[in-house]
């Protein structure tokens, strides 16, 4: 076990994935209050696994490719790609032939959830990478990512600032949004595309699971102890940044898997707002 | 008086399937139009056919250029999981004057406060929507439909989850609003008596067994329309806004 001495004297170890963490929990917290409100916490569960996919199918490509393809088989690319493809698929099809959208959801899951397992197998190269994606257990990031994280994340709120009200707008009545000629389909597919990339970008950096994580709790450990929506936006938030980095922090001085660590922080707030709420109505 | 909306060779349905063809209808600046029929009927079918939500299976709506709808939707429609206050719900009617990436102005705001005072909610403006009353709720929804301003009120079994006096109290409401504002009103319900009180046209709709007549209330609520529509064995002697049937034989 490491000593709080020892974690602070480490601080050039530790400073790019805190600020990737932070990052990542402050957009995942935030985005993960219209997955919660809009019921679709499967959609980001899909999300993050196609993520993975998009991970794993690259290096098995750039494996087999004999190195002539091997620049254009990017992971990042091509997870960011085909994430976005299926936030598209999902904010657009709704008609799935007698198939409830919650079966498209779960047969996405399963169905890059297996692949990526099966491709794990396959290759050598790059399955500890994928290992990492999966689980999280990443405890350096990319140096790339200490810029691409939180500029994505910049530019994610920007937009959600610009279209705060018309994406709360569609997401809570989308028939009168129609109704007043708002371009639904568009916006839906805007808000997912947002939360399609920036699932891309943190699963690469912090892993699947933690990444379903924050866009699950907060928002709901947020949502059980207020009730006013713009202070859910910011205790989600807050909530989320706090969960990855402490979840980084008790990894690093007890030795845990980092993704798994945020996880059970991120939970630990969930709990803690149910008691909070608990005691309050008593 | 002229024409909002005008429904033309219309036939009403879903997914391709046609339900029931409509008679031609033409709604007018400041005219109360009921909608009535029993549940499953196609009332709301026909209202989003109206309303533009959901396309005609033949024929067409047209509507005067740039109408503005105020809408009061059922209000078990809303999830009960968002966190959303009076005041956030009410300003969603005036996004109907405010497009897409733009915020709402001072004016803008000036009108939602003026809607939440005209139906007395104005003390509940931080209030949040789903802790509120069933009548409450109607009275935020109708805070709503009127902050767009609108040329017409559309309103969806306004009354369906309210006790007789918040019924009373939101209908009063509405036929104040439209004295006051001059628009036209078009309101679905399966109640005769809340229809026959308050409109002055008339559509009768069932689906089921292919009726659809519209007209002018006296014409439409005739004892034989109401023996084959209700079943019931009615002489109508005097229809008013107080009392749309006067006696029961």
């Amino acid at each position: 076990m490491t000593t709080f001495a020892e974690f602070i004297n480490s601080y050039f170890l530790w400073k790019d994935p805190m600020i990737v963490g932070a990052a990542a929990g402050a957009v995942c917290g935030f985005l993960g209050v219209y997955v919660v409100l809009r019921r679709i916490i499967f959609v980001s569960a899909a999300l993050t696994q196609i993520s993975s996919f998009g991970v794993g199918l690259a290096f098995y490509l750039e494996a087999y490719s004999l190195g002539v393809f091997a620049s254009l088989f990017d992971p990042f690319i091509l997870s960011l790609l085909l994430t976005c493809l299926a936030a598209v698929f999902f904010a657009l099809k709704r008609d799935f032939s007698r198939v409830s959208t919650e079966g498209v959801i779960a047969f996405g899951f399963l169905l890059a959830s297996g692949a990526v397992v099966i491709i794990g197998d396959k290759i050598t190269k790059g399955a500890h990478d994928i290992a990492n994606i999966l689980f999280g257990s990443a405890v350096v990031v990319d140096p790339a990512d200490v810029l691409i994280i939180p500029a994505v994340a910049l530019v994610v709120f920007i937009i959600h600032l610009i279209y705060y009200k018309d994406f709360i707008f569609i997401s809570f009545d989308s028939e009168t949004a129609r109704l007043f000629k708002y371009p639904v389909r568009l916006l839906n597919t805007g808000l997912l595309i947002t939360i399609a990339v920036v699932v891309a970008v943190t699963t690469r950096a912090l892993g699947a699971l933690p990444v379903f994580a924050l866009l699950a709790l907060p928002a709901l450990a947020s949502l059980l102890i207020t009730e006013n929506l713009k202070l859910v936006f910011i205790f989600s938030v807050v909530i989320g940044i706090l969960s990855a980095t402490l979840g980084y922090f008790f990894s690093f001085i007890l030795s845990l898997p980092t993704g798994a660590s945020m996880t059970v922080c991120a939970v630990a707030f969930f709990i803690l707002a149910l008691g909070l709420r608990e005691l309050r109505k008593g | 008086m002229s024409n909002l909306i005008k429904l033309e060779n219309l036939t009403i349905g879903y997914e391709k399937k046609g339900l029931l063809r409509t008679t031609d209808i033409a709604i007018e600046n400041g005219q109360f139009w009921g909608i009535l029929g029993p549940n499953g009927s196609g009332k709301s079918t026909l209202l989003k056919t109206i309303l533009s939500l959901i396309p005609p299976i033949e024929g067409k709506v047209t509507s005067e250029n740039a109408v503005v709808f105020g809408y009061v939707p059922q209000n078990e429609k809303f999830d009960q999981i968002f966190p959303i206050s009076v005041f956030e719900l009410v300003s969603m009617g005036r996004y109907s004057r405010v497009p897409p990436g733009k915020k709402l102005s001072t004016g803008d705001r000036d009108v939602i406060e003026e809607s939440l005072k005209k139906v007395g909610i104005a003390h509940l403006s931080e209030r949040s929507f789903r802790s509120l009353s069933g009548g409450e709720k109607q009275r935020s929804l109708l805070a709503r439909a009127i902050a767009g301003e609108p040329d017409i009120l559309v309103l969806d079994e306004p009354t369906a989850a309210v006790d007789i006096k918040g019924e009373a109290q939101i209908m009063s409401l509405v036929k104040s609003i439209k004295q006051e504002s001059g628009l036209a009103v078009l309101m679905v319900s399966h109640f005769l008596n809340t229809i026959s009180a308050f409109s002055d046209h008339i559509i009768l709709i069932d689906k089921d067994n292919d009726i659809f007549q519209a007209g002018d209330k006296a014409e439409i609520l005739n004892s034989e329309n109401l023996n084959k529509f209700f079943g019931l064995n009615l002489d109508i002697e005097r229809i008013n806004e107080i009392q749309a049937i006067e006696r029961l034989t």
